[in-house]
Formats: C-alpha cells, sequence, structure tokens
C-alpha cells in the first residue's frame, strides 16, 4: 500500500496536531473560524445582547444599530439567534460524531488489527451501511417514529460510522505490520494491550481528523434535516433557523436576513471544519488521495492506494 | 485469473447486497408506527369493517411473514405494488420520477466536472499564488453551503430571471418541439445549477492534486523546454492523470446524487424521485417508500461496482 | 368500461388549441385567456369519497352538479336544482332540476344521477361512502320520478336548512361511469381514480391533474348555467409559500388563494391587489376530553381548563403569528358563518394571569420544584403533540408556552407528521388515552352541522380529535337536524355553542383571516371566508375576466 506512514515517533499525538494547526494555512483559517464559533456558542447565556424567546421588535424587523443582524419571523434578534443555534448545532454536530467515531472506531480497530475473517465480515456489513440511502432513511425515521434530538443524533451516527471504519481500519494495517508490534506480539503481549499501548497512538491523529470531518457532515446532516421540517422542534439549531424563516416565507416577505446570516454561519463552520480535518489529513498522508470532503457524498470511500484491500 | 476473479466476486457481492437491501427495506416500513389505511379509515361513522376492508385490499391484514413472501414474489416479476396514493403501480411513478430526476442530476454533475476541473487546472497552474488560494477557497466554500440554502439564495438572486419553481410551465398547452424545449432548459437551470455549485469543490481538490503530481515529473520539465504550450501539456499529461479519480468519483457521486437531490427537488417543486420519497413518506405510501428506497439503493449499488470495476482496470499500478 | 368518453378528450384539446390562437398572449380581450392560480394546499384526491382538502372540494364545485348555492348573501341559491319544497309533515324534500342538462361526455344529465348518488352513499354509508355519510343521514332513499324531478325521502322530520345545508356540499356523481365500479360492497369506489379527463358537469371540465403539481380546467361550452369569462383556469401546486409568492410576483401566476401574513406588505408594494377578509379557519388548542382519560384527570376539571383559556394572550398571537390578519375567536362556530349562526352572546375569553393562578391555587394545585404546579400527585407538565403541516402553530405555541410557565404549567412540544399525529392522539383502537393536549386547526363550513359534529360521540374514530363525549351534547345535535323552524334550529345551535363554551374541549386560539392576491390585471376576483376558490358557489372563476 502506497500510503506513506508517518515516521515512527515523529507524530507523537498532540504534538503533531498541534505542529500542523499551527503551521499551514487552511488549517489556521479554519481552527480560527472554529474557536470564534465556539466561544460565541459557549459563552451564548453568557454574552447574547437579547433574550432566546424574548420579542424585540416587529416580524422580520430589518437590520439596525441595535440589531445589526435584524429580526426575525418572531421578532427575536438574530444575532442572538445564531449564538443560541450554534450552540445547538455543535452539540448535535458533536454528539452524532461520538456516536458514529465510537462504533466507526472499534470496527476499524477490530477489523484492521484481526484480519482474517473479521475483517471479511465486518467490511461487509460496512458496505452494507454504504449503500443505504441516508437522506430518505432520515426522513423515514425522524418522520414515523419523531425528530427528537436523541433520534437525529442516533441516526446521523450510524450512517456516518463507515468512513471513519475505511480509513481507520487502512492505518491499524499498516500499523500492525510494524515491527516493535510484531516484536511485542513475540514476547507474548496480548491483543488489548498491544492496541492500547501501540496501534491506536499512531491512528489518533488520522482519528481525530476524521472526526473534525465527520463534525462537519453531521452539522451539515442536521440543517438538511431541519429542512425538511424534521428538526427537534424544541430546540433552535441554526438548520432550525433557517427553516422558521423558509417556513414564514422570509424571502418574499424581504427579509432577507432572517436566511442569509445563518446559512452563512453554517457554512462557515463547515468550512472550517474541512479545512481543519482536510489539513490533518494531507499532512499525515500526503499521498492520499483521499476525496475527503465527503459531506455530500457522504459515505465517500477515500480513493486510497492500490490493491483489494484499500477498495 | 485474478481480474477475473475480482470481478466475480464484486458482482457477487453487489447481488448480495441487493438481496439484503430489498429484505431490510421491507422490515424497517412494517416496523414504523401508523400505516396508510389510518389515513384512509380517517371518516366519520368510521367502522372497524371499514378498516378491515381496507386492510384486505393492501394486503395488510396476512401476517408479516406471508407479506414478505408476496413481496419478493412481486419483486421478481418487476412488480413493485400499487402506491397507495394514486393508485398506479408503484414501478410507473418510479418511472417517471426517474426521467424527471435525471437530466437535472445529469446536468448538475458535468457542471460540477466542468467548474471543478478548469478550477482545479487554474489552482495547480498558478500553484502558490493568490489565485490559487481564491480558487480553492471558493470551491470549499461553496461545497460547505448547506444546499437548500444555496438553492434559496440562487432564487433570490434569479426570481424574475429564470423560472424558480417546478419543471415546465404547465400553462403552455401543446407547446411546439423548440419551445418545450427551451421551457425545460430555463426550469432546469437552477436545480442542476445548485447541485453543480455544490459538488464541484471535491473535482478542484482532485484535479488540483493530480495535476500537482504530474507537473512535477521530469518529461514535463522535458515537454516545458522543448516549446511545447502549457494548455497541451495539461490536457495531454496532467489531465490524464486525473481521468482515474475523476472517473472513479464520477461513478461514485452518481449513485449517492439521486438521493442527495431530495433538498433541491424540494426547494425548487422538481417533480423526481426525491420529492416522491419525501411526499410518500407524509402520506405513509409504503408501497411508493419500498419501491423507492430499492430504487436508490441499487443504484448506488450498480454505481459503486462500475467505480469498483473501472478502477481495476483504469489503475495501471495494479501489477496483477 | 366505456371508453365513449375517451373521444371528448382531442375535441377538448382541438377547442384548447383554438381558444388559446384566438386569444393569443398579451390580447387586451374582455373575454378568453387563461387564469393561473398558485395554491400551497391542492388536490388530494379526484375522488369524492377519498378526498380531504378544501382545494378538491373546491374543484368538484366547479366540476359536478350539485343542487343548491350560496348566493352573495349567504342564503341558499337556485342551482341544478331550479327549485324545492317540502312534504307537508317535513319528511320528504322535492327538488325541480335542470332540464335538457348534459354531462361533459354527452350523456344525459337528470334527476336520476342524483338519486342513485344519494341511493349508493346512503347503502355504502357503513363502509365505501363513509367520508359523505354525514352529508346524507336520516334520509331512507331517493327516487327521480321523471328526468327533471327528484325526491328525497327522510326517516323523520328534518330541518328545512338543514336539508339544504347538506345538499349545498353534495357533488352528484355520473351514474354511468360510477355503476361499474362499485366493486365488492362497494369497496371500488373508494379505489376508483376518477383520473382527469373527468366526466363532469359544470362551468369548467377538469381536463388534465397531475398530483401535487397541476390541475387544468376547460371552460364548458355546452354548460347549463352561467358559462366563464376565461377559457382556462389552472390551478398550480406548490411545495412552500416561498416559491408561490416569487412565481406571483414574477407573473407566473395571476393570484394566489392564500397568502402568508408576512408577505402582505411587499405585494401590496409590487402592485398586487391583496383581500384580507374574515375567515372561517381556527386554530385550537386541544384538551383531551375523553371522560374514561386514565392519566392526567385534572384536565378534565372545567375549571383547570378555564384556568388555561386565561393563559393564552390572543392578542400577542394575533400581532406576532399573523400580523394583525386574524380575528379573536370565541366559539367553535366562527363569526364568518353566515346566518347568524355564530352566537355572538360568548366573549373571547380575557387573557389574565393572575386571575388563571388564582383559580389553579384554589384548587389546591400547589407550585413543586421548577415552578410546576403538582396536581393529584404528579407535575402539570404536558406533551403537546403539534402536526407539522400546519405553519402558524410553532410559534404559537412558543408564546403559549411561556405564558403557561408563568401559571406554573410545563408545555413540552411533540412534533408529529399529521398522520402521526392522529394516530397518538386517537390510539390504536381509538381510545383517546394516547394524549393530554394537542394544537390543530379546523375549517368551518358555513352550514355548521359538520362542525357540530366532530365534538359528538358518533365521530370518535372519525373526525373526532378531543376525544369528546356528552350524551346531552348528541342529544342537541340531532335536535338541530329535525327542528321544525330555522329560528328553532340556530336557538339549538347557540345553546350547543355555549355548552362547548363550557366544557372546553377546545380552546380557541386564532380565528386567521383569508388572505387573498391578485394581480392588477384581473377584475372579478373576489375573495370570501372560504378564501375565492371555494366550495360556496361557482361566482368567483366563473366571474373573473382580463381587464
Amino acid at each position: 500500500m502506497l500510503i506513506e506512514a508517518p515516521p515512527e515517533g515523529g507524530t507523537s499525538r498532540r504534538g503533531f496536531v498541534l505542529r500542523t494547526l499551527r503551521h499551514r494555512p487552511a488549517a489556521v483559517i479554519g481552527t480560527t473560524i472554529l474557536v470564534l464559533v465556539a466561544v460565541g456558542a459557549i459563552l451564548a447565556p453568557l454574552i447574547a445582547p437579547y433574550g432566546l424567546h424574548e420579542q424585540v421588535g416587529p416580524v422580520f424587523g430589518r437590520p439596525s444599530w441595535s440589531h445589526p443582524l435584524g429580526l426575525d419571523d418572531g421578532g427575536i434578534d438574530m444575532l442572538t439567534l445564531l449564538m443560541w443555534g450554534a450552540r445547538v448545532s455543535l452539540v448535535v454536530g458533536f454528539a452524532a460524531t461520538f456516536v458514529s467515531m465510537a462504533i466507526g472506531g472499534a470496527i476499524g480497530v477490530l477489523a484492521g488489527y484481526f484480519g482474517g475473517w473479521v475483517d471479511t465480515v465486518l467490511m461487509r456489513i460496512t458496505d452494507y451501511f454504504l449503500v443505504i440511502p441516508d437522506v430518505p432513511l432520515m426522513i423515514v425515521v425522524a418522520a414515523i417514529w419523531g425528530p427528537s434530538l436523541f433520534h437525529i443524533i442516533i441516526v446521523i451516527g450510524i450512517l456516518l460510522w463507515t468512513s471513519t471504519a475505511r480509513v481507520i481500519r487502512a492505518q491499524v494495517k499498516s500499523v500492525r505490520e510494524r515491527v516493535y508490534v510484531k516484536r511485542a506480539r513475540a514476547l507474548g503481549a496480548g491483543h488489548a494491550r498491544i492496541v492500547l499501548k501501540h496501534v491506536l497512538p499512531q491512528v489518533a491523529p488520522l482519528l481525530i481528523a476524521n472526526t473534525v470531518l465527520t463534525v462537519a457532515v453531521a452539522i451539515f446532516d442536521e440543517t438538511a434535516l431541519s429542512f425538511l421540517g424534521l428538526g427537534d422542534p424544541s430546540t433552535t439549531s441554526l438548520g432550525k433557523v433557517i427553516e422558521n424563516a423558509f417556513q414564514r416565507a422570509a424571502i418574499s416577505a424581504g427579509a432577507w436576513w432572517a436566511i442569509v446570516w445563518p446559512g452563512v454561519l453554517v457554512t462557515l463552520i463547515i468550512l472550517g471544519c474541512s479545512l481543519v480535518g482536510g489539513a490533518l489529513e494531507d499532512a499525515l498522508n500526503p499521498r492520499l488521495r483521499v476525496a475527503h470532503l465527503g459531506a455530500r457524498t457522504f459515505r465517500l470511500r477515500p480513493l486510497v492506494g492500490r490493491g483489494q484491500e484499500a477498495l | 485469473m485474478r481480474g477475473a476473479d475480482y470481478v466475480l466476486k464484486r458482482i457477487t457481492f453487489a447481488i448480495v447486497t441487493v438481496f439484503v437491501a430489498v429484505s431490510l427495506n421491507f422490515v424497517l416500513f412494517r416496523l414504523a408506527p401508523g400505516t396508510a389505511v389510518s389515513n384512509l379509515a380517517r371518516v366519520p361513522h368510521a367502522t372497524p369493517q371499514l378498516r378491515h376492508a381496507l386492510e384486505v385490499q393492501f394486503g395488510l391484514d396476512k401476517s408479516k411473514g406471508a407479506q414478505y413472501v408476496i413481496y419478493l414474489k412481486q419483486l421478481v416479476h418487476g412488480n413493485l405494488g400499487i402506491s397507495f396514493e394514486n393508485e398506479q403501480p408503484v414501478s410507473k411513478n418510479l418511472r417517471i420520477d426517474l426521467i424527471n430526476t435525471l437530466p437535472m442530476v445529469t446536468l448538475g454533475t458535468l457542471f460540477s466536472i466542468l467548474i471543478g476541473t478548469l478550477t482545479g487546472v487554474i489552482a495547480a497552474w498558478r500553484r502558490g499564488t493568490p489565485t490559487e488560494a481564491a480558487t480553492v477557497s471558493s470551491a470549499l466554500g461553496f461545497y460547505a453551503m448547506p444546499t437548500q440554502w444555496l438553492g434559496l439564495m440562487l432564487i433570490v438572486i434569479f426570481a424574475g430571471t429564470l423560472p424558480t419553481g417546478g419543471m415546465t410551465n404547465e400553462f403552455l398547452l401543446n407547446p411546439g418541439f423548440w419551445q418545450h424545449l427551451r421551457d425545460l432548459g430555463s426550469h432546469i437551470l437552477l436545480p442542476a445549477l445548485t447541485l453543480g455549485l455544490t459538488l464541484y469543490g471535491e473535482y478542484t481538490l482532485i484535479v488540483r492534486s493530480a495535476m500537482l503530481e504530474t507537473l512535477g515529473e521530469d518529461y514535463i520539465l522535458t515537454a516545458r523546454a522543448k516549446g511545447l504550450r502549457p494548455w497541451a501539456i495539461v490536457r495531454k499529461h496532467a489531465l490524464r492523470n486525473a481521468m482515474l479519480p475523476i472517473t472513479t468519483l464520477v461513478a461514485l457521486s452518481l449513485g449517492y446524487v439521486v438521493a442527495g437531490a431530495i433538498l433541491i427537488e424540494i426547494v425548487f417543486s422538481w417533480p423526481g424521485v426525491g420529492r416522491a420519497v419525501y411526499l410518500a413518506v407524509q402520506e405513509r405510501d409504503y408501497p411508493m417508500l419500498q419501491g423507492a428506497f430499492l430504487l436508490l439503493t441499487i443504484s448506488v449499488v450498480i454505481c459503486n461496482l462500475i467505480a469498483d470495476l473501472l478502477y481495476f482496470k483504469l489503475d495501471p499500478r495494479i501489477t496483477e | 368500461m366505456s371508453k365513449k368518453w375517451l373521444a371528448a378528450v382531442p375535441l377538448a384539446i382541438a377547442a384548447l388549441i383554438f381558444a388559446t390562437a384566438a386569444t393569443g398572449s398579451g390580447s387586451s380581450s374582455k373575454g378568453g385567456g387563461t387564469f393561473k392560480l398558485g395554491t400551497a394546499s391542492g388536490i388530494d384526491s379526484l375522488n369524492p369519497f377519498v378526498a380531504f382538502n378544501q382545494d378538491a372540494y373546491s374543484a368538484f364545485e366547479y366540476i359536478y352538479p350539485i343542487l343548491v348555492q350560496y348566493d352573495s348573501h349567504l342564503h341558499y341559491a337556485p342551482f341544478f336544482a331550479t327549485s324545492w319544497h317540502a312534504s307537508k309533515d317535513g319528511k320528504s324534500w322535492t327538488f325541480k332540476t335542470q332540464p335538457h342538462a348534459k354531462w361533459s361526455d354527452g350523456k344525459p344529465l337528470t334527476a336520476a344521477d342524483a338519486a342513485w348518488t344519494i341511493n349508493t352513499d346512503v347503502k355504502y354509508k357503513d363502509g365505501a361512502t363513509a367520508n359523505v355519510a354525514g352529508l346524507v343521514s336520516h334520509i331512507t332513499g331517493a327516487k327521480a320520478p321523471n328526468a327533471t324531478t327528484l325526491v328525497v325521502n327522510y326517516d323523520g322530520r328534518v330541518n328545512p336548512s338543514w336539508v339544504l345545508g347538506q345538499f349545498q356540499q353534495y357533488a352528484i356523481l355520473p351514474q354511468h361511469i360510477w355503476a361499474q365500479h362499485l366493486g365488492k360492497k362497494g369497496a371500488g369506489l373508494k379505489t376508483f381514480p376518477n383520473s382527469a379527463p373527468v366526466v363532469g358537469s359544470g362551468p369548467f371540465n377538469l381536463v388534465r391533474f397531475k398530483m401535487n403539481d397541476i390541475a387544468l380546467f376547460q371552460r364548458n361550452a355546452s354548460y347549463w348555467g352561467p358559462k366563464p369569462k376565461i377559457d382556462v383556469f389552472g390551478l398550480q401546486q406548490y411545495s412552500n409559500d416561498d416559491a408561490m409568492i416569487t412565481a406571483l410576483k414574477a407573473h407566473d401566476l395571476d393570484a394566489v388563494e392564500s397568502v402568508p401574513a408576512t408577505t402582505m406588505k411587499t405585494l401590496r408594494g409590487s402592485g398586487f391587489v391583496v383581500q384580507d377578509v374574515k375567515g372561517l379557519d381556527q386554530t385550537d388548542f386541544i384538551i383531551n376530553s375523553n371522560p374514561k382519560k386514565k392519566k392526567h384527570r385534572e384536565l378534565l376539571n372545567l375549571k383547570v381548563k378555564e384556568a388555561f383559556d386565561h393563559a393564552i394572550d390572543r392578542k400577542k398571537i394575533i400581532s406576532v403569528v399573523y400580523l394583525g390578519a386574524a380575528q379573536q375567536p370565541s366559539s367553535i362556530i366562527p363569526a364568518p358563518a353566515g346566518a347568524g349562526w355564530h352566537n355572538t352572546t360568548l366573549k373571547t375569553p380575557t387573557f389574565n394571569i393572575a386571575l388563571a393562578n388564582k383559580i389553579l391555587d384554589k384548587l389546591g394545585y400547589k407550585k413543586g420544584p421548577g415552578g410546576i404546579r403538582v396536581a393529584n400527585g404528579k407535575k402539570m407538565s404536558y406533551d403537546v403533540i403539534i402536526p407539522t403541516d400546519v405553519q402558524s402553530l410553532p410559534r404559537t405555541f412558543q408564546i403559549i408556552q411561556a405564558d403557561f410557565a408563568k401559571i406554573g404549567v410545563q408545555l413540552k412540544q411533540d412534533a408529529l407528521d399529521s398522520t402521526a399525529a392522529f394516530n397518538k392522539m386517537t390510539g390504536s383502537n381509538y381510545t383517546y388515552q394516547g394524549f393530554d393536549i394537542a394544537m390543530w386547526d379546523w375549517t368551518a363550513l358555513i352550514d355548521p352541522d359538520f362542525m357540530l359534529s366532530v365534538t359528538t360521540c358518533a365521530q370518535w374514530g372519525g373526525w373526532s380529535d378531543s376525544g369528546f363525549c356528552d350524551k346531552k351534547y348528541d342529544k342537541m345535535y340531532s335536535q338541530q337536524q329535525t327542528a321544525a323552524t330555522p329560528a328553532k334550529r340556530r336557538q339549538i345551535v347557540w345553546q350547543m355553542q355555549a355548552y362547548l363554551y363550557k366544557q372546553r374541549p377546545y380552546l380557541w386560539l386564532a380565528n386567521d383571516d383569508q388572505v387573498s392576491a391578485v394581480s392588477k390585471n384581473w377584475a372579478g376576483f373576489t375573495n370570501t371566508a372560504q378564501g375565492p376558490f371555494n366550495e360556496l358557489s361557482i361566482s368567483v372563476l366563473t366571474h373573473v375576466h382580463q381587464k
């Protein structure tokens, strides 16, 4: 396999990630965006200018000095909505990613480490999940079982783990062949110990890169679900903000600010994640011809390497 | 030998996947609460007899196992059942929907390939300049936009210039061939453009990296020294290197993009497969949903199979 | 199945081409042309035994013969029936119908078709024709002694305005088409798609129909009544309001049935005529009133419901959700319903948080942790089912939720699509045990019978979404159907409204206006309480014409 594995010892988890983030311009921009958004979102309860449910002006009020981003269809300040909305969107993104990481990471490690029939079975299961039409499945689950946040997070998580599993599996396979791992086996170390001590640290940077990218996709999916009217109605995610404005004919009413700003913010968040994740992946595997944007062809398999196992 | 072995393996896997998909589709929809009968039976003086009569009519009164067997038998004969909503065969409905979706999706994919290739070439050729940064940034920027939002933005910009909804002007009665074509063209433009803009980023990156790889090669330097014009170099050598990943990406994307176009179809009221799925869920039109899911799954499986085989055939570096 | 009607299709198309070619686009003639109407709702089925949506019934008004219609004062006027009278004992009604009338396939349209339709609906009213069973209740049979006389027999004396009210909504179907589709026990009636071109008889013929897309109506040259001034009328369905209003502004549409309140200002500014009239639609807060309810029985307490009623800020809802284009509601029969049906003595409950708190305090429901009251050992915290297809509900809910928090009641949103919502409310065997509170809306008709029926015991499993079942109320319901005089009927209808006012299965939130918009190039397009495209009469689309 022509993936150039990072030099041994040269990718201590923390050092490598931070170095990449600091030096590559794409990563710098992406990190800046994400940090700004995260700070705004986390501190929303403290620094939001108005109340989330507080009507401070007329429906679809125009932007003004006191409300630079205008008001939404309930007369609520847009800036406040964006801050709280980012909060919910990020929570959904991370929660769904956590689910998908847990499943995908576990399957990837098991398949890559044990190989053989374990690998084959797990990969077949992965391949099956890859072909489920994702947006229709999300629609069905949310429409029929109810659009609670919990259902949405689970559904998104279940659909996203496959790309993680594949990428991790490829990496684990290459690590497994390394000399020091073989030596550890010869010395009688147990599987668990080897995985935890030797395999995971090498896999970690790639896992982090993949996590960041998955967050982007999760947020994108949640926005799509909200647009289809299937978002959790008791929370206000950015997707819901767009959906509310759309339902109340914001464009026809001339209230472009109700739709433009939330969309811009979602775009920035997804962009930030893509930049950071992409930079990390690039740094790890410069020859990895990964179509790693993956947000739309949601579970696109990485066009990685040569030979059967890569496919 | 290895080649034939590989091909056979992939095809077998594709068939098995389809079968598993079929069965799981069936289970998924039978598990869901609420049936189409509950909708139809919502009438004044509704009696248990009426509900039962409707259930018999739709075959919902038999055991799940019996329903499954009937479903498989019908499937083998190409019978996807009758839609609850308009009493027409599901296969007929889906065929019409597919005929509506495919041109839009194909045009959108073409847009994305064209824009992506162009921007990828520019980015690689102008490596290290602000042009490259701008090109790649806008590619990533468009890619990061939520599809429905971009569609809405295009509607805002083009309202009045281009039609913003539907596939044809329904009031154009008995139009001539060219008039009809022009009508279709004006309607398909915005949805396809939305699709193209949201997808082209991937192609930009692939083309750019493929070109960068090739442009650094010695024989390119030789060609330039010989005085070959830049575009000829790009076309003859660099682009060819990008053909493989582009082709594979197209094949893979096509499988998903039919489903992914749901958002576009809803924003633009495009009467295709995506919108049919959305409406079928609201109506609990299970036969339509099952049929649509099956269609989408099979299209993904087939496209993945094609991508696998293409990759296998085209990649010169597979030595076996 | 007779295929002779197919012959009419090329004729129709030829006529269409001729008409379009003759008038051309941009012609300033007073007659002819194509009128394009946009709707966000649409015709859900062409089968009257299946259709649910208002647009479907409005379509039937224009393509099927109906015995009576409303005039501009909402009094009954002749339509397919030229005159009528009741027998002395009130048990039999005789209608004289139009002579020399034809269906769109050329077959004669006579009183026999009416008799057949009525008898078939009565025969299968517990099965396939249950959808229209309410309209033929009390009818024992109908016959047509000759081509222009229809005699309808009832099981007892029935109130005249009630009889006419039912027939005003009743579409007569062509026997020679529908009789072939009876199927087993009439079940075929429900599955016959009745696709376009529909065999009917009205000012228009429905010649083209694509579900969720377009319905094209063509002027019926052989109509026995007033002919429309336009040649073609199209009803185009949009999946969202924004697309529809954008199309209106771009002049791809000539008018829109129902315009979202947020766009009224910009449309007026763009030169469209926006007509805001009082409407018949009311959003409601449904409290499960099933007397056998197991959980949260405090919701059956009339005092609790009264307290809730005083915690709803209707002024704010009307201002924020409808931008002022709504009225304060007070009764199950909204004010715009004609002929004095609305009980004007009932007043909208005042918005008074202090009063609501006082009532709940007096009941002994003390506020516990989090400020939420405790009733019978359980927190007063309720899930509110909200169907996702009523756009005004989410904002309305937020306003109510905030105010209810001030009286110590917690509300949580449970959004489901309308099928799942109704399923959950009625429960698996229509036992109405599965929900506490829901929100929805009702569009009343002019005649109050239908609206009053939804809270009868008989409508369990049918239209009832409140689980309300009260013998006293049911008695009043049948009394108003058989009252001797219109005045007596009105009295009973007022009593029923007052009764429901106290029982409160519904807390009425807002009576939204009917707001339509039309381009300045057209005249004669008037809005009514039921919208411009309605099932009240055929006047709007037969009068509309280019300026």
